[in-house]
C-alpha cells in the first residue's frame, strides 16, 4: 500500500511539475488546433453560432481563383527563397570563417538585421524599393541597370519579397558558421595531402558534414516560406489594417488570404479549412523532404 | 509525516490567505453607486488627432458629472473584433466607417441606436442622409457618422495656366484637361500624368456615380450596371491607352509617398487628382507653396452635375458593452453641432451634420466649402454596407486593378465580380 501511496504521489509531483506545460499546451496549442478542425467544417463568422456545413469548406477551395493564386505565389516564393537562404547562408558562412581582422564585428553585423523589428524593415524596405527615391535601384544605376518597379509590376515584386526576407539570412548563416567549426580539421589536411582543390574538399569533406544542418535549415526555411505573411503583407499595404495583393494579386501569399478571409471577411470557417489544408502540403513537403535525406544527408554525422 | 503535516498546514495557509485576497479583491470591484457612471471611448486614431480626441473627451467629462469617459487610443481592428467578440467588451464606444455596418450589425454586435437616439434628442433627419442610409441596416440605425468625406476634383493652377487649359466643368472638358496635361517623351516615359489617381477604387466608383451607374442596385452587388462599365471604360480610354499600361505602373511605381511632400500632386507629376477634404488640411502644411484650387467633379449631363460619393467615419456602441446609455449621451454630445465641429477641425475631415453646411468654423481651411457644400446635394452617394461589403470592395479593387494593367477589359472585369458575388456572406 506504502509502495502504491509513494508511487502515486511521485506521479503527481511529476505531474504538477509539468503542469505549467501541460496547461499551456491543452489551452493554447491543443484546444486550438481541434477548434480549428471543427470550425473548418462549418460556416463561422465569429460572432454567431458555427453552423455545420461538412466539406463544402473544403470543396469551394477546388473553385476559389483567388486561393490558386495564393497557393501558387507562395509555392513560387518557395522554390526561389528557400535555395537562395541556403547558399547565401553557406557562402556567407565560408567568409565569416576566414581568419580576418574584425570578424566577431562582421559576424554582429551580418545578424543585426535579424534583430530588427521586421514591421520596421519593412517599411524601410519599402523605401529601398521606390523606383525613383529608392537606395535599391539608384545603386543598381551606378553599375548602368535601370532598375525595376519592384513593388508596381508583377514580375518583380516576388523577387522583392525574397530580397526583403534573404535581409534576415544572418540567422542560418551564425548556424552554418558554428557548423563549420565542428568539421575535423585533420579531415581538410589529409584532402591537402592527397591533392584535393578547394570544390573537391567542399564537395567530400564540408557539405557532408553541414547535410545534418542542412536538412534541418531546409525544413525550417520551408515551413517559414509557406507561411510566409508579414513581409508581403507590409510591402503590398496600400492602407493601415488593410491586406492588399500587390499589383495583379503577385504579393497575394497563401497565409494573406487565409487572414482576409479570416479577419476582413470574416469567413472563420473557411479560413479554418485553408489553415488545414497548408497544414497537410506542409506535412507532405516535409515528408518528402525527410524521405530524400536518405540519399543526401550524410549518415555518419547523424 | 511531520513535513507532511506542517507542509499541508503550509498549503491551508497560503490557500487560506489567496481565498481571503480573492475575496477582498472582489469586494473592492463590487459596484459602487456614487460618482459618474465610467465608460470607455477606444478610438481607431492616434498621434495629434488622438491629442485633439481626448481635448474633446475632456471638455465632456467637465460638461456635466453623470459620466465620465477615459479615451483609449487602439488603432488596431483586430483589437477591437476581440472585444467586440467577448461577452463583456473592453470599450463602450469606438469609430470605425460606414462599410462594416451592415456586416457587423447583421452579425449582433452592434448595438441597434434609434431608442438611445430618441432618449437623447438625437434627430438622424439632421444628418447627410446618404450617410444615415449607409448606416443602417433592416430599419435600424446602427452607427452614426462621426466625420464624412466628399471627392471633388483638385487641380494644379500653375500646369493648367502654362498647358492653357480651363478649369473642366464638363467630361469632355476633362478629357480634353486630362489630354493637354499629360506628358509624355518620345520614348514613351511618362513625366506628368493629366489625372492622377491617389486612390484608384474610390475614384472609379464615384466616377461610376458620375456617369449614373449604381454600384449596389436593389440592395444587391451590381458591379455591371451599365453606369459603372461605362465609368470604367472612360477612364481606361482616357488614362490607360493613351499612355500605355506597363509606362503607367511604371510612372507610378516612382512616386512619392501620399500627403508627404513628394506627393505627385504636390510635385507636379499629377496636374489633377480627385481626392478628399483632408486635402484643404494637408496642402497649406505640406506643400504650402502649391497653388491650387478645388472644383465639382466634371459632369456627364446636367442632371449628374455635382455628383460625388460620401464615404463614413461612424462613431458605434457594441452590443456586449454594459454601459449603452452613458456611451449614448457621449454619442450624443460628439454629434452635437458643437461636438461635430470640434471632432471635424480636429480630424480635417467633413462635420457630417446638415446643419454645419456653410458654418463659419470652416472659414479658415481654404476652399474647404467645395467639400463641404457637396453634402446638401442631390447627387451624392454612398456604397451600400452590406454583410457582403468587404468582400465586394475588394473584388472590385482586382477588377480596377485588372484593367488599369491591361490584362482585361472594364466588361469581362465586372462581370467576374457579379459571378464571384454568388459566394458572399449573407449575413
Amino acid at each position: 500500500m506504502r509502495g502504491i501511496t509513494v508511487r502515486r504521489r511521485q506521479a503527481l509531483t511529476g505531474l504538477a511539475f509539468a503542469a505549467p506545460f501541460l496547461v499551456g499546451f491543452s489551452v493554447f496549442i491543443a484546444y486550438p488546433v481541434a477548434a480549428s478542425g471543427f470550425y473548418s467544417f462549418t460556416d463561422f463568422n465569429l460572432f454567431q453560432p458555427p453552423e455545420f456545413v461538412g466539406l463544402d469548406n473544403y470543396a469551394r477551395m477546388a473553385d476559389d481563383e483567388r486561393f490558386w493564386i495564393a497557393l501558387t505565389n507562395t509555392l513560387l516564393l518557395t522554390v526561389t527563397g528557400v535555395p537562395l537562404s541556403i547558399i547565401i547562408a553557406i557562402a556567407g558562412a565560408h567568409l565569416l570563417n576566414l581568419p580576418v581582422r574584425g570578424q566577431p564585428l562582421f559576424r554582429a553585423l551580418v545578424y543585426l538585421p535579424s534583430i530588427v523589428p521586421i514591421v520596421v524593415g519593412g517599411y524601410l524596405w519599402r523605401w529601398l524599393l521606390n523606383t525613383e527615391y529608392g537606395f535599391i535601384n539608384y545603386f543598381l544605376g551606378l553599375v548602368g541597370i535601370d532598375g525595376p518597379g519592384w513593388l508596381v509590376e508583377p514580375e518583380w515584386t516576388k523577387p522583392a519579397i525574397v530580397l526583403m526576407s534573404l535581409w534576415t539570412v544572418g540567422g542560418t548563416m551564425i548556424i552554418y558558421l558554428a557548423a563549420l567549426k565542428e568539421v575535423p580539421r585533420e579531415l581538410y589536411e589529409a584532402a591537402a595531402l592527397d591533392g584535393a582543390n578547394w570544390w573537391t574538399k567542399f564537395r567530400h569533406i564540408t557539405w557532408p558534414t553541414l547535410s545534418p544542418v542542412t536538412l534541418f535549415q531546409v525544413i525550417v526555411n520551408v515551413i517559414a516560406y509557406l507561411q510566409i505573411f508579414t513581409q508581403p503583407y507590409l510591402l503590398a499595404q496600400t492602407r493601415l489594417n488593410d491586406a492588399g495583393a500587390g499589383p495583379g494579386q503577385s504579393m497575394l501569399t497563401y497565409a494573406m488570404y487565409l487572414f482576409q478571409n479570416a479577419f476582413s471577411f470574416l469567413k472563420m470557417g473557411y479560413a479554418s479549412a485553408m489553415a488545414w489544408v497548408l497544414f497537410l502540403i506542409t506535412l507532405a513537403i516535409t515528408i518528402v523532404i525527410l524521405v530524400s535525406s536518405r540519399r543526401w544527408v550524410h549518415d555518419g554525422s547523424r | 509525516m511531520i513535513r507532511t503535516s506542517r507542509g499541508r498546514r503550509r498549503l491551508g495557509v497560503v490557500v487560506g490567505a489567496l481565498a481571503g485576497s480573492a475575496l477582498a479583491l472582489a469586494g473592492c470591484s463590487a459596484p459602487v453607486a456614487s460618482g459618474p457612471e465610467q465608460i470607455t471611448f477606444s478610438y481607431l486614431w492616434g498621434g495629434a488627432e488622438a491629442e485633439a480626441i481626448e481635448a474633446i473627451i475632456a471638455d465632456f467629462n467637465a460638461s456635466q458629472d453623470e459620466v465620465e469617459v477615459t479615451g483609449i487610443s487602439s488603432p488596431d481592428f483586430q483589437k477591437q473584433l476581440t472585444s467586440l467578440s467577448a461577452s463583456q467588451g473592453s470599450f463602450d464606444i469606438s469609430d470605425h466607417f460606414g462599410n462594416a455596418v451592415g456586416s457587423w450589425a447583421s452579425k449582433g454586435i452592434l448595438a441597434p441606436l434609434d431608442e438611445l437616439l430618441a432618449a437623447n434628442g438625437v434627430d438622424p433627419a439632421g444628418f447627410a442622409p446618404a450617410s444615415i442610409e449607409q448606416l443602417s441596416y433592416d430599419g435600424q440605425i446602427y452607427s452614426l457618422p462621426i466625420a464624412v468625406h466628399t471627392f471633388q476634383l483638385l487641380y494644379n493652377k500653375t500646369l493648367l495656366a502654362e498647358a492653357g487649359v480651363e478649369v473642366p466643368t464638363t467630361i469632355e472638358e476633362l478629357e480634353t484637361a486630362i489630354a493637354a496635361l499629360t506628358k509624355v517623351e518620345a520614348d514613351g516615359t511618362i513625366t506628368q500624368l493629366g489625372l492622377g489617381d491617389p486612390s484608384p477604387s474610390t475614384t472609379i466608383t464615384t466616377l461610376g456615380y458620375a456617369f449614373g451607374g449604381d454600384w449596389d442596385a436593389d440592395g444587391a452587388p451590381s458591379p455591371t450596371d451599365a453606369g459603372n462599365v461605362q465609368a470604367l471604360q472612360w477612364y481606361y480610354d482616357n488614362l490607360v491607352a493613351p499612355v500605355g499600361a506597363d509606362q503607367l505602373a511604371a510612372f507610378k511605381s516612382g512616386l512619392g509617398e501620399y500627403m508627404s511632400p513628394e506627393d505627385p500632386f504636390y510635385t507636379g507629376k499629377y496636374a489633377m487628382v480627385i481626392d478628399g477634404e483632408w486635402r484643404a488640411v494637408n496642402i497649406p502644411s505640406t506643400a504650402p507653396d502649391l497653388d491650387w484650387g478645388v472644383t465639382s467633379i466634371p459632369y456627364v449631363s446636367t442632371a449628374l452635375a455635382d455628383t460625388t460619393q460620401l464615404t463614413v467615419s461612424t462613431l458605434f456602441i457594441p452590443a456586449n458593452s454594459a454601459h449603452k446609455e452613458a456611451a449614448a449621451k457621449f454619442l450624443a454630445y460628439l454629434v452635437s453641432d458643437e461636438g461635430a465641429t470640434a471632432f471635424s477641425l480636429a480630424l480635417g475631415n467633413l462635420p457630417a451634420k446638415l446643419s454645419l453646411v456653410g458654418s463659419p468654423a470652416y472659414d479658415d481651411i481654404p476652399e474647404f466649402s467645395v467639400w463641404l457644400d457637396a453634402l446638401a446635394g442631390d447627387n451624392v452617394h454612398a456604397l451600400s454596407s452590406a454583410p457582403y461589403s468587404a468582400e465586394y470592395s475588394t473584388d472590385l479593387g482586382l477588377a480596377f486593378d485588372e484593367v488599369l494593367t491591361g490584362a482585361s477589359t472594364p466588361e469581362a472585369a465586372l462581370q467576374k465580380v457579379a459571378d464571384n458575388s454568388s459566394n458572399y456572406a449573407t449575413e
